[in-house]
C-alpha cells in the first residue's frame, strides 16, 4: 500500500463525463493509476465501467473532463495514436488473418521491418505458449487459446497501457483460473499499466493491486483489495465484493446497536437510526457448545437447513426469526452439525458492518 | 403408440426426395425442357417467314462465331455488364455498410427504403428515367441553365448506364448486406485501437471482411444486367445492341427463332462462366 502511493502516476481521469444521446451514463469520474499498477474496475453490469474503458481507449468520446497518460493530455488524440493494447470480451480477432498476422498487425501498423515485426510477434506468442499454433485462423482455436491471441496482440505493440475489457467472461471456470495468473503474472513480469474491467470480484480482488468498485456511473469505492473487502465504504460495496447476510438493527440514542434481539458490537457503526447489519458467512465461528474464544458478539439459534457443496459446508441458522447463513470449510473426519441442533454463533465486531438503511 | 410408429418411418434420404420431388418436378417442366428444346432449335435453320425448317445444321454456331456483329454484341453485352456492375457496386457499398451498422427502427426505414424501388416494375421506373433524361428533361434544363455543355443523357449507352445502375442498386445493396455477416463493429475497433487509421482498417479489415458480399452482388448484377433487356430496349433507343435486346429483335421482329435460340444458350454460357468466377473467388477467400 505505501509502495503503491510511491510510484509515478501514469493514467489520470480528472472528471470525465460520458453520454449516449440524453443519456448520461457517467456523470463525472475521476481515477489515478500509479505506473505498473493493475486497477480493476468492478461492478454490475451498467455500472459504467465498460463505458469507462471505452473512453480511455477512445472508442469513446467523453463529453467532458480530461484523460491524461503519462502527463500528457490526450482526451482528443484519435484512437489509433493512443498506445493502448485493449483485449475484447470477445476477442475482436481478424477472422481473414491467421495467428501470426493477428500478432504481426498492430507492428505493421507502427511501419516496424518485417523482419523485426515477424520475430517480435513470433516472441509475443511464445510467452503466451501459441508458438506452434502461428499459421491458425482464430476459428480454428478455442476460447482460451484466442484469448491468449488477442492478450498476445495487444502486448506486442508495448502499449502504454493495457486494457482488458472482461477478458476471461467467456472461458470455462478451469481455464479461468488458469489465465487469471497468467495475464497478472506476464503484466507485472513486463511492469505495464493495465485496467481491467470485470464483474467478478473474484477476478478484481486476486488479480489487481488496486480495486475500483463502480455503480450507476460513479466511483462507490477505490482501494486496495483487502481495504475494500474487510472496509467496505457502503453497503453496496461489501454486498458486491463477497457474499453477506444482511439484518435489519438499530442505534440508539446512546449508540448502542440492537439486532438480533440483543445488543451487538461493531467496530464502527452510522448515528441513531435504523441500520443494515451485514455479516459475511464465512467470518462466524458456528460451534455446537457454548461456542468459547474471545469473539465479543455471540447469539444462539437452531440449524435449519445444511448444504454440503464439497469445499464448504453452509448451514442455514434461525435466530430471532431472522436467517443467518453461515459457511465453515470441511476436513476429513470434521462432525457437520444436523438440523434442529442448537448452536452458537460467535463473531468480531470488526466483522460486524453496519451501515444505514437500504443502501444495497 | 409404439406399433404406430414402427409402421411407415422415412429416413432422412427418402424424405429428402419427397420433399425435393414437387420443384424437382417444376424445374424440369419449367425449366430443362425448354432449355432442351432451345438447344434443339439453336440446330435447326430459319426459314423465311418464320418457319423453322427441322434439319440438323452448325451454320447458327458459326455465324455467331464468324459474324463480327455477334461477336461485338457478345463483348459490348459483358463489357457493359461489367461496367454496369462495377458503378452500381461502388454507389451501393457505402449504403450497404451504412445500413449494416445502423441499429432498431431507423434500420428499419432505411432498409424498407432501399427495397421499396423493387415494388415498383422496372417499365414505370424506366420510364421515369426517360422523362428525367431527355433532351427536354429537367436534368439537362438544369445542366443548360448551369452553362455547362449538355450531353445528351437519353437514347444511348449513357442512358443504359444510369438506368440500369439504379435499377440494380437495391439488389446490390441486398446482397452486399446479405454477405456483411463477418463484420464485427468490434474488430475494426480494435484495428483502429492497434493503430490503424480509419483508411488502413477499410483496406484492411473491412473490405477482406466484405468480399464474400462484394462477390455475391457482382454475380447477381451482372447476370441481371446481361440479361437486362426492358431498359436497355427503351434507353438505348434502338441504338445500344447487347444480347438480350438482340434476342429479342431476332425472335420477334426478324422471327428467326434458331438464332434467338443460338443467342440465349450464348447468355446461358456467360452464366455459367459468371457462376464459375464467383465460385472461384470465394474458394479463394475461405
Amino acid at each position: 500500500m505505501a509502495m503503491s502511493s510511491a510510484r509515478e502516476e501514469h493514467l489520470r481521469l480528472e472528471g470525465v463525463g460520458v453520454s449516449f444521446g440524453t443519456v448520461n451514463v457517467i456523470p463525472s469520474l475521476d481515477l489515478s493509476v500509479p505506473k505498473g499498477e493493475m486497477v480493476a474496475l468492478l461492478g454490475p453490469s451498467g455500472c459504467g465501467k465498460t463505458t469507462t474503458l471505452r473512453t480511455i481507449a477512445g472508442l469513446n468520446k467523453p463529453s467532458k473532463g480530461k484523460i491524461i497518460v503519462g502527463g500528457r493530455d490526450i482526451t482528443h488524440v484519435p484512437i489509433h495514436e493512443r498506445d493502448m493494447g485493449l483485449v475484447f470480451q470477445s476477442y475482436a480477432l481478424f477472422p481473414h488473418m491467421n495467428v501470426l498476422e493477428n500478432v504481426k498487425f498492430g507492428l505493421r501498423m507502427r511501419n516496424v521491418p518485417s523482419r523485426e515485426a515477424e520475430s517480435r510477434a513470433r516472441q509475443a506468442l511464445e510467452m503466451v505458449q501459441l508458438a506452434h499454433l502461428a499459421h491458425r485462423k482464430p476459428r480454428e482455436l478455442s476460447g482460451g487459446q484466442q484469448q491468449r491471441v488477442a492478450l498476445a496482440r495487444a502486448l506486442v505493440i508495448e502499449p502504454s497501457i493495457l486494457l482488458l475489457d472482461e477478458p476471461l467472461s467467456n472461458l470455462d471456470a478451469k481455464l479461468r483460473d488458469e489465465m487469471r495468473g497468467q495475464i497478472r503474472s506476464l503484466q507485472q513480469q513486463l511492469g505495464i499499466t493495465a485496467v481491467l474491467v470485470t464483474h467478478d470480484q473474484v477476478e478484481a480482488l486476486s488479480m489487481c493491486d488496486r480495486v475500483v468498485v463502480m455503480r450507476s456511473g460513479h466511483i462507490e469505492q477505490s482501494g486496495t483489495p483487502t481495504e475494500v473487502y474487510e472496509r467496505p465504504a457502503t453497503a453496496f460495496v461489501a454486498n458486491f465484493v463477497g457474499r453477506t447476510n444482511k439484518l435489519k438493527g438499530t442505534v440508539a440514542a446512546d449508540g448502542s446497536l440492537m439486532g438480533l434481539g440483543q445488543v451487538l458490537h461493531a467496530a464502527s457503526k452510522p448515528g441513531p437510526g435504523t441500520v443494515d447489519i451485514l455479516i459475511r458467512p464465512h467470518r462466524i465461528h458456528v460451534s455446537d457448545g457454548d461456542g468459547a474464544g474471545d469473539a465479543e458478539n455471540r447469539v444462539r439459534g437452531e440449524v435449519s437447513n445444511v448444504t454440503f457443496v464439497g469445499d464448504l459446508v453452509q448451514y442455514t441458522v434461525s435466530v430471532a426469526g431472522d436467517e443467518i447463513v453461515v459457511e465453515e470449510s470441511t476436513r476429513r473426519g470434521q462432525k457437520m452439525l444436523s438440523t434442529g441442533e442448537t448452536v452458537t454463533l460467535a463473531w468480531s465486531a470488526e466483522d460486524t458492518l453496519v451501515f444505514p438503511e437500504n443502501q444495497t | 403408440m409404439i406399433a404406430e410408429s414402427h409402421k411407415r418411418e422415412l429416413s432422412a434420404g427418402q424424405l429428402a426426395v419427397v420433399l425435393l420431388l414437387p420443384i424437382a418436378l417444376v424445374n424440369v417442366v419449367g425449366f430443362i425442357l425448354p432449355i432442351l428444346n432451345l438447344a434443339r432449335y439453336s440446330f435447326n435453320r430459319a426459314r423465311i417467314g418464320g418457319g423453322i425448317e427441322d434439319v440438323f445444321t452448325w451454320e447458327n454456331w458459326v455465324d455467331l462465331v464468324s459474324d463480327p456483329f455477334y461477336r461485338e454484341i457478345l463483348f459490348n453485352s459483358i463489357w457493359v455488364s461489367l461496367c454496369i456492375t462495377l458503378v452500381t457496386l461502388v454507389l451501393s457499398y457505402p449504403i450497404a455498410l451504412y445500413l449494416h451498422r445502423a441499429t432498431g427502427p431507423w434500420k428499419t426505414f432505411l432498409t424498407v427504403l432501399v427495397i421499396s424501388p423493387l415494388l415498383t416494375s422496372a417499365v414505370v421506373r424506366t420510364y421515369g428515367w426517360i422523362a428525367l433524361l431527355n433532351d427536354n428533361g429537367p436534368v439537362i434544363g438544369i445542366i443548360k441553365a448551369l452553362g455547362l455543355p449538355s450531353p445528351s443523357l437519353m437514347f444511348n449507352i449513357k442512358g443504359v448506364f444510369i438506368g440500369l445502375a439504379e435499377i440494380l442498386m437495391p439488389y446490390m445493396i441486398l446482397a452486399l448486406l446479405a454477405g456483411f455477416g463477418r463484420l464485427d463493429p468490434r474488430v475494426e475497433e480494435a484495428a483502429r485501437t492497434l493503430g490503424a487509421t480509419p483508411a488502413r482498417t477499410f483496406r484492411e479489415i473491412i473490405l477482406p471482411l466484405t468480399l464474400p458480399g462484394i462477390a455475391l452482388g457482382c454475380l447477381l448484377c451482372f447476370v441481371l444486367a446481361v440479361s437486362s433487356f426492358i431498359t436497355p430496349k427503351l434507353m438505348g433507343g434502338g441504338r445500344v445492341f447487347l444480347l438480350a435486346t438482340e434476342i429479342y429483335d431476332q425472335a420477334i421482329v426478324t422471327l428467326n427463332w434458331p438464332r434467338a435460340a443460338t443467342l440465349s444458350l450464348l447468355v446461358l454460357i456467360v452464366f455459367g462462366a459468371a457462376l464459375w468466377a464467383y465460385s472461384a473467388v470465394m474458394r479463394r477467400l475461405d
